[in-house]
């Protein structure tokens, strides 16, 4: 219970629970701010690791380039889309003189890339020089919402120096029928 | 090259000239168009590698493009790598470009939005809307009706939503709309006309999981306030149209419930609880489900069976509560990220199982509830791509790692003097190519011949590379030595690299472990209440049943 000398006779009290209050109120703006700013330091520390790591990354990849494929033996099998809505890619095998190299299953974002003329590197690697078969084996959906399997092969010379073929998907009117073209590239 | 050549063709002699000249334009020519397809295929493999998550490779491919679309691959592997300082400059130059205006303009909107700088994200958003198209243009127009609801100007909000296209965009905005009008409201007319909308509008939304979620949230918002309007058909068929592996079904079986307590089907109200209790606790909507259960029986008359519910519903709080406490514990030892989301992800459910018991996992529960905080979803992200930096850059290092072996391997042996057996090779040469002639002699027939040709070519190109391969061994302890100071160089930074991308993840990660154990307690002070409520519920019926004995002993 209070009496009225403690309720009144308070002045120098009020004082000081004025002064705490005052006291609170800065010490919380001061958490506030700080873990603001604390967040802010930390999303420039991480965004100045992001660059230094692509550039890194840029680095690293092209190291490996060549340190794995000299170019005297390096072939490079692309992949690109002749036509926009012609079929609808669901995955790719790639298989170089009977033996399997690489394979994709294609997501909706990777098939937009294509469709807007992406490429795809589908295999880097080293063959020695002569004669190869390249074969493909691809399953999409045709135009006409038929689901195809269709199988290519491509004979190759491997020459010296860096090789690199395109391989173009294709499907005509009225048939839809998948076709895969090869190009080679010196 | 080719320029000093034009010139020099330019000053021959009369009637060389135009001859020299046309040879000068067709080289040029082929030169011009070959920097063009080594552009075309540098722009579609960033392209590709873009779409297939990997920026830091697409940059790799763009680093040396300029114009379009080689700027804006590089503008979008920057931003999806979080640089937007270095991406605001690509992207404000696209602005003022033919191409993808649109687009860029709602990225650079977005930028402005993150910094609170509200007006210039505003007249970027402006910028998208004119420019762009499709989903770009309904995104930026959901983003100025945002902009506007959220300054407290809903009628210009409405407006823009209404010339929008049906979509997911409209919806959204239109769900946006109705939250507001609920609160603003004392009825809930206008809000239930809002909801309407959005479901109209999100019917034209073609990709499907998104439009799936979004559609049982307003259902359920919408079988809410039919109820709260005492509109319980109404609200019954909104929430019934909820698909049960949603996250919204638990609480939308429980307002289900509700809806049919209001029409007195009890039974009808408890099969709906009793479906919710299945879910965890972790889900909004069980908690009251498990009180629900007491309260239904107690009003069919069945007292037994209502004293035994609320004793299971706070049974099952305890043991809810002990859950929380051990998640608790985990978080303090382990660390937030590593009990809420590695380990959920690491969890032994078997593929086939998957579907159907992922919304029954209590773990998964809490990160769904917990992710459902902007600031947590923020933090989370951090950490998450900190730790993929990490396992890139440990990958990366494991790489060099045996690369560096394989060249010091390399490096001490010895290369083997070429000249005796460069010589076999040769008289080896010698001998398949006089086969080769003899068989040309013999074959009559075009395809033997072509075979044979291509042979011929390829011992030439046998025989080239041989005569290069002295050179090439010569070099070979230069360029090895080159590679593994390169690759000790670049090791050297992936150390570093590792040690800064650790001690930052630390530093995200003790924040997110305070924002998961406040979320905890959270959770725990809830289940405190509910089971106060319980024990309240339990209280009451015994005096009830004391009470009647009482008077049954009187009579």
């Amino acid at each position: 219970m209070f009496t009225a000398g403690q309720v009144t006779d308070s002045a120098p009290g009020r004082g000081r629970l004025e002064l705490i209050g005052i006291f609170l109120v800065v010490v919380g703006y001061i958490l506030i701010f700080s873990d603001d700013a604390m967040s802010d330091e930390l999303d420039a520390e991480i965004s100045r690791l992001q660059a230094d790591v692509a550039s890194l990354a840029g680095e690293v990849f092209a190291l490996e380039e060549g340190i794995l494929h000299p170019a005297d033996s390096q072939v490079t099998v692309f992949l690109t889309l002749a036509r926009r809505d012609a079929l609808t890619l669901d995955s790719v095998e790639l298989y170089v003189d009977d033996t399997p190299v690489a394979s994709h299953l294609y997501t909706d974002r990777e098939f937009g890339a294509l469709q807007q003329g992406g490429v795809q590197q589908l295999y880097t690697g080293n063959l020695p020089l002569g004669d190869h078969v390249l074969k493909t084996v691809l399953t999409a959906r045709a135009a006409d919402d038929r689901y195809v399997r269709r199988e290519s092969t491509h004979r190759f010379r491997k020459p010296p120096g860096q090789f690199r073929i395109q391989m173009s998907l294709d499907a005509r009117s009225p048939d839809y029928q998948p076709e895969v073209s090869f190009r080679e590239w010196k | 090259m080719v320029v000093s050549f034009v010139d020099r063709c330019w000053r021959a002699p009369g009637q060389w000239r135009s001859l020299s000249i046309l040879l000068a334009i067709t080289m040029l020519s082929s030169a011009a168009a070959s920097a063009r397809t080594a552009e075309d295929l540098a722009a579609g493999l960033a392209r590709f590698a873009l779409a297939s998550g990997s920026p830091e490779q697409s940059l790799t491919y763009s680093r040396n493009l300029d114009g379009y679309p080689g700027a804006w691959l590089k503008a979008q592997a920057l931003m999806a790598l979080g640089q937007t300082d270095r991406a605001s400059i690509l992207l404000q130059r696209q602005i003022e470009s033919e191409h993808q205006r649109g687009a860029a303009a709602l990225l650079l909107a977005r930028i402005a939005l993150d910094e609170d700088e509200e007006a210039v994200a505003q007249q970027r958003f402006q910028i998208a809307a004119g420019a762009g198209y499709g989903e770009v243009r309904q995104q930026a127009l959901y983003e100025l009706a945002e902009l506007e609801r959220r300054a407290g100007h809903r009628d210009r909000a409405g407006r823009i939503l209404s010339g929008m296209e049906a979509g997911y965009w409209t919806a959204l905005g239109y769900m946006n709309l109705a939250a507001d009008y609920s609160q603003q409201d004392l009825n809930p007319a206008r809000a239930l006309v809002a909801l309407r909308v959005a479901l109209a509008m999100s019917e034209h939304d073609t990709v499907s999981d998104r439009n799936r979620n979004l559609r049982s949230q307003l259902l359920m918002r919408a079988g809410y306030l039919s109820y709260r309007n005492e509109e319980y058909e109404k609200a019954i068929g909104f929430l019934e149209q909820v698909p049960l592996d949603s996250y919204h079904t638990p609480r939308a079986l429980y307002f289900h419930g509700l809806a049919l307590t209001a029409r007195d089907n009890h039974r009808g109200a408890m099969q709906s609880w009793h479906r919710a209790k299945k879910y965890p606790l972790a889900y909004p909507g069980v908690q009251d489900a498990w009180l629900g259960m007491g309260r239904g029986y107690d009003l069919s008359g069945y007292l037994g069976q209502a004293g035994e519910a609320y004793l299971a519903a706070s049974a099952s709080y305890e043991s809810e509560r002990v859950t929380l406490r051990n998640l608790a514990s985990q978080i303090r030892q382990q660390g937030a990220w590593q009990t809420l989301v590695k380990d959920t992800r690491d969890s032994e459910v078997q593929w086939f199982l998957a579907d159907s018991r992922t919304l029954t996992q209590p773990r998964l529960a809490y990160l769904l509830g917990f992710l459902e905080d902007p600031a947590a979803q923020d933090l989370m992200g951090k950490v998450s791509d900190l730790a993929s930096v990490e396992a890139s850059l440990e990958e990366k290092a494991n790489n060099l790692e045996v690369f560096r072996a394989a060249l010091k391997d390399r490096l001490e042996t010895p290369a083997n003097p070429v000249n005796g057996r460069a010589e076999a090779f040769l008289a080896r040469l010698e001998s398949l190519r006089d086969r080769l002639e003899g068989l040309k002699d013999k074959s009559g027939r075009p395809a033997q011949l072509e075979t044979l040709n291509r042979s011929a070519k390829t011992l030439q190109d046998v025989e080239a590379s041989l005569a290069l391969l002295g050179g090439s061994l010569a070099n070979r302890d230069a360029r090895l030595e080159l590679l593994l100071r390169k690759t000790e160089a670049v090791l050297t930074r992936i150390r570093g690299l590792r040690s800064r991308a650790a001690s930052i993840r630390r530093r995200a990660e003790g924040r997110l472990d305070g924002m998961a154990l406040a979320f905890v307690s959270r959770h725990d002070d809830q289940l405190v209440h509910a089971l106060d409520k319980t024990e309240q519920q339990i209280a009451h019926l015994y005096e009830y049943l004391a009470l009647e004995t009482l008077e049954r002993g009187g009579q």
